[in-house]
């Protein structure tokens, strides 16, 4: 009986850290196979490498939540990371009507998918693929698929700067970003409107809820997120990067079903995009190769997620 | 009657589920190349009994005689390889092959391990023509119509030999004309020897197809009688003689003024034709009729959950306009759903985020955002109210009893300060006890004063709960009865389409 109590409540606090877990397993590990890990540079530098992934993230999040999925994410951001520094180079425009209008165009370009998803209701796995070749076009005709670099001193800031000194810019936005999302998804309308849509749409629509605008408005809310990581990401390497952003829509969804967002919260995420930048930091530490990290990094994705389901099983089962 | 054309005979056939005896005793004989109807009302047992033959269950107790020797049905495999097929109201095909394939699923003819397509399709296309059909047997399945595809189920049956076909309520989605197809048909499998088991609510059909029928009743037997020797009035009788019984608690509510009219309602010919009604204070309206006659369609209408072609929605004398469930309940309508778990409930949420969903205005703070306390005073509110039994309002409504999931429901719709509740099938998937908590509760929601609309297929509830009925048929009302009119055989009359 005691046994059973501990073990419970072991399984208890491990069911409520979900990703917070693998990040903490992580650091153990590696505090204890290498001096690096943990010093001021390599946390900082492991967080802001996340911001990117995580801010996209974020956006993903409020989609898969509402039971859709989104492919174009890393594609939009890259969009908007090339549209902010061909505006300033190109157009000579000033930094903030710049990031302004870009992230304006990221919000189209998620507006765009909802409306395709709700309205020509076409499953989201096949109409956010297709934005995600247009986008990628567009980037392509824009850019001529040459990076753009010589972007303002002051703009680079947004992705390589120091408050205080010490503390990252990158980081302070997606602590912003993480802090306005779980308000949003707990406290609000349109949070609750969006699991109410994802959990069963025919009940949400008979419960009065706007299914259609809430599809909509989740897409939006994802291509803003996804604009704002593209311009800290071009801020971070200086330049626009027209192939930049290839692999950062796999990456955002990793992050939210390793983080186990279904359970309800924005944190999850973050800890999922976390989880996955200690783990490539872990790999790169203790000097594995490349090319072996890959490997490794897709075989954690397969545990993360079989772990999560065998969660839930557990979880229901103990009812 | 020549014993030894008899293909099927049941004995005393035993069914129980966790408490409930569904079959009691139940005989059935079929006779080779007879049109055997199978009648009784809504969860009469008729499912049940069928299921049994075609293996979905397994009898406790009785016999099973199949042409002259007795054999233990265990599994759909044993029961189709005995010539039992059965042609479900969801049909069992698959829309991305083509009508050929369905019909060989699993037995495609193969040489060397290849399929023989060309063999494949003569022979499909054979077959179907001696039945004097003429299909393309290489198309899709899914670009031919539902009554093609019910053909060719059959068919599929057919060609394994079936000697018993067994059609659950075939005709309940065919066009008159289709129904002509089909009646061919099935005489054409009659004249070939096989025995036709043919369940139907619509009793003129009865008449026009079948050589027999038996009756059911409350999961038990009533009689075999020849089609040709019975009347319509003694049909009915059979069905449904029996008392009503005393679990319907007693209400005593003085009407007050017409809050809810509809005139003309129609959604563009499909299931709902010119329905027009009104509804007092305090007063509590049912909706008889069969299943499929419109009443569901009726009520998503009202509720502005499906698009109305035409008719207008009256409250407190002025027309409103709904055309979305989110202008139904600023009106404050609610409506309890038939499927509650499909339509009604976030099964994976909590008990109080189900609680608050038709009004999440009511918990704001500061405009915007929720105010959780409030969420939680409000859900332990009701659980209170309603007697929910529940462990906490934090326990997601899966958990819970069908009973206590209605009630999360009901406390969706009183939150949202409905007056006009619409309740369908509010009891099914219930026990009795919660049945009667539910009967308690819409007294006291038409003592307060508020409409409630019934849509029930038991005959026995909506006699027991209604001050008055309307009964529709095939998207019409068909009838109207005033309490003291109310009667069985009225109804059902009503209901199969008037005297």
């Amino acid at each position: 009986m005691e046994k059973k109590g501990i073990s419970s409540q072991i399984f208890k606090i491990a069911n409520n850290m979900g990703a917070w877990l693998i990040i903490l397993l992580v650091g153990i590990v590696l505090t204890a196979a290498t001096d690096t890990f943990l010093t001021y540079d390599n946390i900082i530098n492991v967080l802001r490498q996340s911001c990117v992934v995580a801010i996209t993230a974020m956006g993903a999040s409020f989609v898969v939540l509402g039971g859709e999925i989104d492919l174009s994410t890393g594609m939009a951001a890259t969009f908007a990371g090339c549209n902010t520094a061909l505006l300033m180079t190109k157009m000579n425009m000033p930094i903030f009507p710049a990031i302004l209008i870009s992230v304006f165009v990221g919000c189209i370009c998620g507006t765009a998918a909802g409306l395709i998803v709700t309205y020509l209701k076409i499953p989201s796995f096949m109409g956010t693929l297709g934005i995600q070749y247009v986008i990628q076009g567009m980037i392509l005709i824009t850019t001529n698929s040459m990076p753009i670099t010589g972007l303002p001193e002051q703009f680079l800031a947004l992705g390589r700067g120091y408050v205080l000194g010490w503390l990252p810019i990158p980081i302070i936005i997606m602590a912003i970003f993480f802090l306005v999302g779980t308000i949003a998804l707990r406290y609000t309308v349109f949070g609750r409107s969006v699991m109410a849509v994802g959990e069963n749409a025919e009940a949400a629509k008979l419960s009065g809820l706007n299914v259609n605008l809430t599809r909509i408005a989740m897409f939006t809310v994802c291509g803003f997120c996804c604009a704002f990581a593209g311009i800290v990401q071009a801020s971070r390497m200086s330049s626009g990067q027209p192939g930049s952003g290839t692999d950062l829509s796999m990456q955002a969804l990793a992050a939210v079903y390793i983080g186990g967002t279904f359970k309800g919260s924005m944190l999850n995420t973050l800890a999922g995009a976390l989880a996955w930048s200690f783990v490539n930091n872990g790999l790169n530490l203790l000097g594995v190769n490349a090319y072996w990290q890959k490997v490794a990094l897709g075989i954690i994705i397969i545990f993360a997620v079989a772990l999560d389901i065998l969660r839930a099983r557990l979880s229901t089962a103990k009812h | 009657m020549d014993e030894t054309s008899e293909v099927l005979r049941l004995t005393k056939i035993n069914k129980s589920f966790p408490g409930v005896k569904a079959l009691t005793d139940i005989h059935f004989s079929l006779q080779k190349g007879e049109v055997h109807a199978l009648v009784g009302e809504n969860g009469a047992g008729k499912s049940t009994l069928m299921k049994i033959l075609s293996g979905a269950y397994t009898k406790d107790s009785g016999n099973i005689e199949f042409e002259g020797r007795n054999v233990e049905i265990t599994s759909p495999k044993f029961s189709e390889e005995l010539g039992i097929a059965t042609i479900y109201q969801e049909l069992n095909l698959i829309r991305r092959i083509t009508i050929a394939e369905n019909v060989f699923l699993g037995r495609y003819p193969k040489k060397g391990g290849l399929i023989q397509w060309n063999k494949m399709n003569e022979d499909a296309k054979a077959l179907f023509e001696s039945f004097g059909i003429q299909i393309d047997v290489k198309q899709q399945l899914r670009s031919i119509s539902l009554a093609q595809q019910q053909i060719v189920e059959i068919i599929k049956a057919v060609s394994m030999n079936a000697k018993v076909v067994i059609m659950d309520e075939p005709t309940s989605s065919l066009t008159t004309r289709e129904t002509e197809i089909l009646f061919r048909i099935i005489r054409e499998l009659k004249a070939r020897g096989t025995a036709v088991i043919f369940i139907t609510h619509r009793l003129d059909e009865i008449y026009r197809i079948c050589d027999r029928m038996t009756i059911m009743r409350d999961g038990c037997y009533v009689g075999t009688r020849q089609v040709k020797d019975i009347t319509k009035g003694e049909m009915i009788a059979m069905m449904i003689g029996r008392e009503l019984t005393q679990q319907y608690p007693v209400r005593n509510v003085e009407l007050g003024d017409i809050v809810l009219e509809a005139r003309n309602l129609d959604d563009g010919g499909y299931r709902v034709k010119n329905v027009s009604f009104s509804v007092r204070a305090g007063e509590v309206l049912g909706f008889a009729g069969l299943v499929g006659a419109g009443r569901t369609e009726t009520m998503r209408l009202i509720f502005g959950a499906d698009k109305k072609a035409g008719g207008q929605i009256l409250i407190d004398g002025k027309e409103v306009r709904i055309n979305h469930p989110r202008n139904a309940i600023a009106h404050k309508i609610g409506f309890v759903t038939e499927n509650r778990k499909e339509e009604g409930l976030f099964l994976r949420s909590t008990v109080r985020v189900n609680t608050v969903m038709a009004a999440l205005g009511k918990i704001m703070r500061l405009r915007w955002f929720f105010d959780f306390e409030k969420e939680k005073e409000i859900a332990k509110d009701y659980v209170k109210k309603l007697n929910t039994v529940t462990p906490s309002v934090n326990q997601k409504v899966m958990f819970l009893s069908g009973g206590n999931q209605q009630k999360v429901v009901l406390a969706k719709w009183l939150f949202s300060d409905s007056r006009i509740v619409i309740f369908d099938e509010p009891t099914r998937g219930i026990d009795v006890g919660a049945k009667r908590e539910i009967y308690e509760i819409i007294n006291q929601l038409a003592a307060e004063g508020k409409v409630i609309l019934v849509v029930s297929s038991e005959m026995e509830e909506i006699m027991g709960i209604s001050d008055r009925i309307l009964v529709m048929h095939e998207g019409e009302i068909s009838g109207e009865l005033k309490k003291e009119e109310f009667s069985q055989n009225l109804i059902t009359e009503f209901a199969v389409g008037g005297k």
